[in-house]
């Protein structure tokens, strides 16, 4: 077992944060197996409370779905979103970082000055122009919710590669004739990633956010079975048939916390002035 | 804990029945009426702009010619009687005396002929097609106003279009000027019993008590009436509760508000006031699209749909099925007839299957490509409808994407680009076929007007069903015309009036001297009055 995998399982959050996890995969897995239709189908009458009819486990919501089936089939929309988005964000901004870091001068003037574009605007506001533009199927939604969030991983690479190009192994491979390309991703970017990949699961989460936020204003996909869009449409019977938003935002709760322990328990492991003498 | 629909409903409809009874008593005068907006159109003048968003709050400032009584009946508000040639051709109002604008100016048949030739003909939308054969407005004297028109118009059509494209509006602030930018059209001028007072863009509108209002009687009985804009339901509805908010107009809060405020005794929850504005949620369905080109498959979609359990369901029962284009409230005109799309779902897919479109296995979708669905935003009927859409025709193998967008985006979306296979909407019925529904249906409108045609039907058959009706003198015959036009309409089902529902006020109980005729949230307000708190 490697120090770093130890380190993590010795983390209480690590733990909890991997058994929520695995929680939201089986649901995703087995939304077919456990509930064959369409989730956005009409199952039954809308508004069908929790255990009122044994056949609809969590009940009915305002247009008639089965909220146990969204939930399912509604993990697998949020995990692919979360993860999608995750990896546009990260690797968008890996290597825009790696090239500003590792080159500074008017590369890395340049670079930052179009981060800092981004930046200035908030994310949700350029999201909502984003999905404006260019329409809000699903795709859309999840490259635009990466595009967002590169900044952040973009600035953290930049710190950390500025502050590893002038160490002595480097200098060392910089001597032996690596090329550039070899010198960022090989010799750098390994020791610059630990940082990077905590912040990773930060991103995920707030990617789930997004569209919930989205599908909360009805701008995300309508087609789709997504947590945020039950919330949505929940809101209006907010005052009598609460459980239609509370279950989805539960089920966001979760997952979002799962992602934030993990991250938790991977900042433990990976931090080297946490790690055990 | 949770009371089923049916209670609700039955609660409802009792607390309904016992509201008129309450409203007996002593007019006082005094008090704020504040009323509740979900939106605003940022235009006051009801002449240049035909919309309940806009009577709701102009009709207060500025009054119209004619307006209907508890009966449905015209009534003259600053016309006091009229007279109609044989022919059609020519119709004389005589005006009231002693009515003063709000600036103090007298009115003047001046101002009938410009608000009409100026406004109504040129600019209101409807306004244009119904007056589109007015040819002159004749002032022989300061108090009388002869309407001449090159073809027939029918007495009745025109004293019913009054109400809502018959608003006055002074000569002497518009002539000469932009109308379309006038000041005057977010600071209005009027006659009404209620003089502007401040507009808020986003917030709120403020008219106080006219204290020379020409009925006299210490009418109006309000000192001041303020319109706030509330866009959020939940809000709106604790507005409501708060007491800040005496009064929600035409379904401005969540259903399920509604039905959980009728059975609280402090409001009483009616569609008793809006008769004169029903309105249908309807499907429209883009001919241009090869597969709803063909009127079996139209007809196939509109069986699929089970629009008994969607009223009971979805918009808690205040709503009924639609039978045709004139909705069952307008006695004049309405021949009872059954639904003409029942639900039946095997009927349907054999439709579809006889109509060249059969799955390609079983449980597949029959169409290539899924119908594009853009839901018309105007709240939960037309956003909901959408989403049963969706779910019923999956049922019989066609498959719908909904596209949801904003307000602008849904209009030009479906109105200017006919850029839709499906959409929601709400058809508003106003007193007269002839007045906003016969424009569903005729070609001819311009491209982009809302509201309209825009779906590329085009029956030579219907458009001279419609120019027939709308020039009949004789109102037997004239009904009897409107028949025909219905049963085109529900035949070639360019549009399918799925539900007609008259939208749902919402009100406290202390409100007096209310919704006490057919379109009472678009009129005068002037006998309204607030019992103490």
């Amino acid at each position: 077992m490697s120090p770093a995998l130890r380190a993590f399982l010795r983390s209480p959050a690590g733990i909890l944060g991997v058994a929520l996890l695995v929680l939201v995969l089986v649901a995703a897995a087995s939304a077919d197996w456990f509930f064959p239709r369409d989730p956005l189908s009409l199952a039954g009458r809308p508004l069908q409370w929790p255990g009122q009819n044994p056949r609809l486990l969590l009940g009915t919501d305002n247009l008639g779905r089965d909220i146990a089936g969204f939930i399912c089939h509604g993990a697998r929309v949020s995990l692919l979103i979360g993860l999608v988005a995750t990896v546009v964000a990260v690797g968008l901004g890996t290597l825009v970082g790696a090239i500003a870091g590792f080159y500074g001068g008017w590369v890395d003037d340049a670079l930052m000055r179009v981060t800092e574009a981004f930046q200035t605007v908030p994310n949700f506001i350029l999201l909502l122009v984003l999905v404006a533009v260019f329409g809000s199927e699903l795709e859309v939604i999840t490259i635009a919710i990466g595009l967002v969030g590169w900044t952040a991983p973009c600035r953290l690479v930049r710190a950390e590669f500025m502050s590893l190009r002038t160490r002595e192994y480097v200098l060392a491979a910089r001597g032996l004739g690596v090329r550039d390309a070899g010198l960022i991703f090989r010799e750098i970017l390994p020791n610059a990633l630990p940082p990077v990949i905590v912040y990773a699961s930060v991103v995920m989460a707030v990617a789930i956010l997004m569209e919930s936020a989205l599908a909360f204003l009805g701008l995300s996909d309508p087609n789709i079975a997504s947590w945020g869009n039950m919330i949505g449409a929940g809101r209006s019977v907010l005052r009598t048939e609460w459980y239609v938003s509370a279950i989805p935002g539960v089920a966001i709760l979760v997952t979002v916390l799962a992602f934030s322990l993990v991250g938790q328990g991977l900042n433990d492991a990976l931090n080297p002035r946490l790690q055990a003498v | 804990m949770h009371p089923t629909r049916r209670q609700v409903l039955v609660a409802g409809s009792a607390l309904a029945a016992g509201g008129p009874a309450m409203a007996q008593g002593q007019p006082q005068r005094g008090g704020t009426l504040t009323v509740q907006l979900t939106s605003e159109q940022r235009v006051l003048n009801p002449a240049i702009q035909a919309s309940t968003g806009v009577y709701v709050m102009a009709s207060k400032i500025v009054e119209p010619l004619v307006d209907l009584d508890a009966q449905g009946e015209p009534v003259g508000v600053l016309a006091e009687r009229w007279e109609g040639s044989a022919d059609g051709l020519t119709h004389t109002f005589h005006l009231r005396r002693g009515v003063t604008w709000h600036d103090g100016k007298p009115f003047i048949a001046k101002d009938v002929q410009f608000s009409a030739m100026e406004c109504w003909k040129k600019i209101l939308n409807y306004g244009t097609t119904l007056y589109q054969f007015l040819e002159a407005v004749q002032t022989p004297d300061d108090h009388t106003a002869v309407f001449r028109f090159s073809k027939p118009m029918p007495q009745g059509l025109l004293l019913r279009a009054l109400p809502d494209l018959g608003h006055v509006i002074p000569a002497h602030v518009y002539e000469g000027t932009d109308i379309r930018t006038n000041p005057a059209n977010t600071a209005p001028v009027g006659t009404g019993p209620f003089v502007f007072k401040e507009y808020q863009r986003g917030q709120y509108l403020i008219a106080e008590r006219n204290p020379n209002y020409w009925r006299g009687n210490g009418q109006p009985y309000l000192d001041r009436i303020v319109w706030r804009f509330i866009s959020d339901r939940a809000a709106a509805s604790a507005a409501l509760e708060s007491g800040q908010v005496q009064f929600s107009p035409y379904s401005g809060l969540a259903l399920s508000d509604i039905a959980r405020l009728s059975k609280d005794a402090r409001y009483t929850v009616s569609t008793r006031g809006n008769e004169g504005n029903t309105a249908h949620t309807v499907m429209e369905m883009n001919l241009r699209r090869a597969e709803l080109a063909k009127v079996e498959v139209r007809r196939a979609l509109c069986h699929a749909l089970d629009l008994g359990f969607f009223i009971e369901n979805f918009l808690y029962g205040y709503a009924k099925l639609g039978t045709g284009p004139i909705p069952s409230s307008s006695a004049p005109f309405y021949v009872p007839r059954p639904a003409p799309y029942p639900f039946d779902k095997a009927k349907a897919e054999r439709m579809l299957d006889d109509a060249g479109y059969k799955r390609p296995s079983r449980g597949a979708m029959r169409f290539v490509q899924p119908l594009k669905l853009l839901p018309a935003p105007w709240g939960e009927y037309t956003i909901n409808f959408a989403t049963f859409i969706q779910q019923s025709l999956r049922e019989i193998g066609v498959r719908v994407e909904i596209e949801a967008r904003d307000a602008p985006g849904f209009l030009t979306g479906v109105y200017r680009d006919h850029n839709f296979d499906l959409t929601t909407g709400w058809h508003q019925y106003r007193n007269d076929p002839a007045v906003s529904t016969t424009v569903w249906f005729r070609t001819g409108s311009p491209v982009g007007a809302p509201w309209t045609n825009q779906y590329g039907y085009n029956s030579p058959a219907m458009d001279r069903a419609i120019d027939v009706a709308a020039t009949e003198l004789d109102a037997t015959k004239r009904k009897a015309d409107y028949q025909d036009f219905v049963k085109l309409a529900v035949d070639d089902v360019p549009v399918h009036c799925a539900v007609e529902h008259a939208f749902i006020s919402v009100y406290a109980k202390r409100l007096m001297g209310s919704h006490n005729t057919p379109r009472w949230s678009s009129s005068s307000w002037h006998d309204a009055w607030l019992a103490p708190a």
